[in-house]
């Protein structure tokens, strides 16, 4: 599973949103995917490589993303990733779920 | 399901491209590493240093591999594969190990599957004809334990037409016609039905017409005696010719006209039976000339009765309407207010029962030997299967460094133990597939065995749905049970622990484990169970065949003539027989020649009320026998006089009565020349004894000799037909007696069937086969449960001890003798044996009783057979415990110690 980086668990089915997300801008290779996640969180959310390309295969045998091979920035075979119609209905569901969630939890958090 | 579609469609591919998956994953992996190292090294550090930390968060590359490629195939089937190979090569390498778990399952299945064909041939299959389940049998409760299912003619011409819930009501009866051929007589299977018989049981005919209530009036239909025949007999005897109908047919002396053929797949209403000629019932007079059974009226009780209920009635409404027309009908049937005292008193009322699989008399005779028979295989199969089941744990445990070294290599528990439960399914699937390739074979010769003695009858036990059902239901019994362990095993949730931690430590683990222990103590006690039935069985079978029969049957031949269809009578046949019997007498090797009406132990028998003096009348047997027969037979003259030709009608009737006749007759008084009155409705006759005799048992072996009174054949009035068993007694083979009298015969007689000779012997054997067969079974399957036990015993000590060798050594270095050492190991199963007895010693006491009805002259509780079984088994384990234990003590303590 992939892993904050204060050593919290990503909640199940998060780290699939969160590469659906990362590929929404274009077709990535997993390095970018991790790199773009961890970035993006400003250094908060790290994915594991343990975790990420058994999410990436799953999520491509159950038809959510498509791969292709081709170059990278430095001129080496890599595999892209891309969003299939699937993936994009995927992730407006699981971005929902997750607002729907998060702001659950803020409003209990917030209970006095 | 689109998405399951594009899931199957990507595996499949991967299927096929599996290199090229394989370098792709490869590749896509080295990629990620590349840039991840690069990045490191942007970040500052040295080449050197950023492969060994790219390498510490990777991790093992081949792990890698292996999860993603899980993703990608078809995981449980190629797992599936893999194991199955793996399994069959582990299987290979113990061959002992793998015999005795096959050997075991395919006897607990195919025993199992056996007697479970007969018992569905027997009382499930149902008849092929259509709406079978419309059928019912119909029976009279006359206020026995046991239904009455035999109707006598008038009782069933009065029940016929009552159509308040049935459509129809037919009756059958087996019997033999003599076909007269251009070659010869024939004698040829067949039946007497009542009219509706084809209507109700709806098989249209391949040919023709089938019998309908025209033909069973008593002179046929208008243009003769019509007979439906079987396309059986057509083939034989007529060479299928197209023209059969209404050809000619000579059938008892009376000439039939065939009007049908009827399919071979229509066999009757009788499962056990394949008639091939079909007559009316009311012909029956016509066949048996003046001794019929039509006449006889309610003195012959022959017919089976059974119906085709409307439909929308249920089986419970055409009981209650059988029931409810008992009295409607007994008042139609009786002449005067004697009678009809007399039928109140005896037909409580008739029954319906469920006729969808036909009717047999034998489904009484069998039913409840077949249960027992059926438990005892059971209870084998559940002790093979206990057994292997023990066995593979016992050989889990034994296994744990080659697990070990497979988890160590990278196998995931999970996969483990699936490969584990792979070799118990394979073993149970192969155990029963042998069991259940060899179950036809068996039950050919177990039906052979079971009803060899009734005659001739067809049980068909090949595979239908049932038994099908049946041998799977069971295999997976089997395979569950035996697949069980494994799983077992792998859920008490130390199996990481225990593999990771090796042997030493877990043997205080092991010894705590109860389920192996409580499996075998489990195994004990049925194997007591079953040596405990088999004793009881096989000790009441000696004591039957010890009981004596009160006559000598060594030695002693019966010869049967039938002279029924000749025109021989009276004053004749005696002639007849009084030429036989010095004939005979000249054979070489005779010692002793005689005749009898009825032979003991042949099912058949005849009764008369007798009353002496001021005595109640008492119902008494008979026999009528000729000269000598006491002589011939064995049985003691106690006082008077045996018969002589000269005893004819003309000096008075005679009569021997044997003891237990003279007890209830004469209690106090000397019988000789007093008189007895025999009574039969209105009439009485007068007979003088002239002899007593010993008792001598007359129905079979297990009931007590009966009242016996025996009239002299010179005196016969031939009321019974001419037909007599001669009784022969030789002091050599009796091979060359059968031609001697087939000659004899017919140099006399040239029209009489050829004689059947049976000895004595085979015929009482013959009427204990039932018995015996029992009783051979249960030896057999004790026998096979002391063997698996005893298997079962040693091999788990055998493993345990093994695995204590360490042990062991360093005890006999610390200064434990040899003697101490066995003692250990061989009192380690001592508990488990002593437990399982004083389980199987319980459950035997209590389960014996359910054999109590077959059991003769033993209690269900014979001290002497269950010390003696319990004897048995203490031997068995013994013995199986001894040899691990003489085994540990063999073991070389510095070897021992070493060698860890």
């Amino acid at each position: 599973m992939g892993q904050m980086a204060d050593s919290g668990e990503l909640i199940q089915g998060t780290l699939e949103m969160l590469i659906l997300k990362a590929l929404l801008r274009g077709p990535l290779h997993g390095y970018s995917v991790a790199e773009w996640i961890q970035q993006t969180s400003q250094q908060m959310l790290k994915v594991e490589e343990g975790a990420l390309y058994p999410a990436l295969h799953r999520m491509e045998l159950r038809g959510l993303l498509e791969s292709r091979w081709g170059t990278s920035d430095n001129n080496r075979r890599a595999k892209f990733y891309e969003l299939t119609t699937e993936g994009h209905k995927k992730l407006d569901a699981e971005a929902q779920r997750w607002a729907r969630l998060s702001s659950a939890v803020a409003f209990v958090m917030q209970a006095s | 399901m689109a998405q399951n579609l594009h899931e199957f469609l990507l595996r499949l591919k991967a299927l096929f491209l599996k290199r090229r998956l394989e370098s792709d994953m490869a590749d896509e992996l080295a990629f990620h590493q590349a840039m991840l190292q690069n990045k490191l090294v942007r970040q500052g550090l040295a080449q050197a240093e950023a492969e060994a930390q790219t390498r510490r968060t990777f991790g093992d590359p081949s792990r890698w591999h292996e999860r993603l490629r899980e993703l990608w195939q078809f995981r449980t089937l190629e797992n599936l594969g893999r194991d199955v190979s793996f399994s069959v090569r582990v299987l290979r390498k113990s061959p002992g190990f793998t015999f005795v778990a096959l050997l075991t399952l395919a006897l607990g299945v195919g025993a199992n599957t056996t007697v479970f064909s007969m018992i569905n041939a027997l009382l499930l299959r149902p008849l092929d004809v259509p709406d079978s389940n419309r059928l019912a049998v119909i029976g009279i409760d006359m206020g026995r334990p046991r239904i009455n299912y035999s109707f006598p003619a008038p009782l069933f011409r009065g029940l016929e037409n009552r159509r308040e819930v049935f459509s129809q009501i037919f009756a059958y009866d087996h019997r033999e016609f003599q076909v007269r051929g251009a070659s010869g007589t024939e004698a040829v299977t067949g039946q007497l039905v009542s009219g509706d018989f084809f209507n109700a049981l709806e098989m249209p005919p391949l040919l023709g017409r089938t019998l309908t209530a025209a033909d069973d009036q008593k002179g046929g239909n208008p243009s003769g005696f019509g007979v439906v025949i079987s396309e059986g007999f057509w083939q034989r005897w007529f060479n299928r010719a197209p023209n059969v109908i209404g050809q000619r047919l000579k059938i008892d002396n009376a000439l039939f006209t065939v009007v049908g053929v009827m399919p071979k797949r229509f066999i009757g209403a009788d499962p056990l039976q394949r008639p091939e000629i079909f007559a009316p019932l009311a012909v029956e007079p016509v066949l048996d000339g003046s001794r019929n059974m039509t006449d006889a009226g309610m003195h012959a009780w022959w017919l089976t009765v059974m119906g085709r209920m409307q439909p929308e009635v249920t089986l419970e409404q055409a009981n209650a309407q059988v029931a409810a027309s008992t009295k409607a009908v007994t008042h139609s049937l009786a002449a005067n207010p004697e009678d009809l005292a007399q039928f109140e008193r005896r037909l409580h009322h008739f029954t319906a029962e469920n006729g969808s699989a036909g009717f047999t008399y034998l489904r009484m005779l069998f039913s409840k030997p077949l249960a027992a028979v059926f438990a005892m295989c059971g209870g084998i199969l559940l002790l093979a299967c206990m057994n292997l089941a023990s066995l593979l744990m016992a050989r889990g445990a034994a296994r744990q460094p080659e697990l070990a070294t497979r988890l160590a290599l990278g196998a995931t528990r999970r996969r483990l133990v699936q490969q584990l439960m792979v070799e118990s399914l394979l073993i149970a699937l192969m155990g029963t597939a042998a069991g259940l390739a060899v179950s036809p074979l068996v039950s050919k010769s177990l039906s052979t065995m079971l009803l060899g003695g009734e005659g001739e009858t067809h049980v068909d036990t090949s595979l239908d749905i049932r038994v099908f059902a049946f041998a799977a239901l069971a295999s997976i019994v089997a395979a569950l049970l035996v697949g069980l362990i494994p799983a077992l095993q792998a859920t008490s949730g130390s199996l990481n622990e225990r593999i990771k931690s090796g042997q030493h430590t877990t043997q205080a683990h092991e010894r705590r484990r109860i389920l192996p222990k409580a499996m075998m103590a489990g195994e004990v006690a049925l194997a007591l169970m079953l040596v405990v039935g088999a004793g009881l069985l096989a000790s009441s079978l000696v004591r039957l065949y010890l009981s004596g029969s009160g006559f000598d049957p060594k030695g002693l031949d019966n010869i049967s003539f039938s002279l029924d269809k000749q025109p021989l009578k009276g004053e004749a046949a005696v002639e007849f027989y009084r030429q036989l019997e010095d004939g005979l007498r000249r054979q070489p090797g005779v010692t002793g020649v005689s005749f009898a009406k009825i032979i003991p132990f042949t099912h058949r028998m005849w009764d008369e009320d007798l009353s002496a003096g001021a005595g109640k009348s008492q119902d008494t047997y008979h026999n009528r026998v000729g000269p000598d027969y006491f002589k011939t037979m064995r049985i003691p003259l106690l006082a008077g006089r045996d018969f002589a030709w000269s005893d004819t009608t003309a000096t008075g009737l005679k009569m021997i009565l044997n003891e237990t006749a003279v007890k209830g007759l004469f209690p106090d008084g000397n019988p000789l020349g007093q008189f007895v009155r025999e009574h039969d409705g209105n009439t009485t006759t007068q007979y003088q004894v002239v002899g007593v005799v010993g008792d001598a048992k007359y129905e079979d072996l297990r009931s007590p000799a009966p009242p016996t009174a025996y009239l002299p054949m010179s005196q016969d009035d031939g009321g019974m037909g001419p037909s007599y068993n001669a009784v022969v007694r030789t002091s050599g083979p009796a091979g060359p007696l059968a031609d001697a009298a087939r000659a004899l015969a017919q140099g006399m007689e040239p029209e009489i069937p050829a004689p059947l000779l049976t000895s004595m012997n085979a015929t009482v054997d013959e009427s204990l086969s039932a018995e015996r067969t029992m009783a051979l079974l249960a030896v057999f399957f004790a026998a096979c449960a002391l063997i698996v036990t005893a298997v079962g015993l040693y091999g788990t000590l055998a493993y345990a001890t093994s695995r204590r060798t360490n042990e062991i050594g360093i005890r006999m270095a610390l200064g434990a003798r040899r003697a101490q050492v066995v003692a250990m190991v061989f009192l380690q199963n001592a508990g488990v044996a002593l437990a399982g007895t004083t389980l199987g010693l319980i459950a035997a006491l209590l389960a014996s009783r359910l054999l109590a009805s077959f059991l003769y002259g033993t209690s269900a509780r014979d001290p002497w057979v269950f010390a003696g079984s319990i004897l048995a088994l203490a031997l068995i384990a013994s013995a199986a415990s001894l040899l691990p234990a003489l085994r540990s003590a063999r073991i070389n303590p510095m070897s021992a110690i070493r060698c860890d």
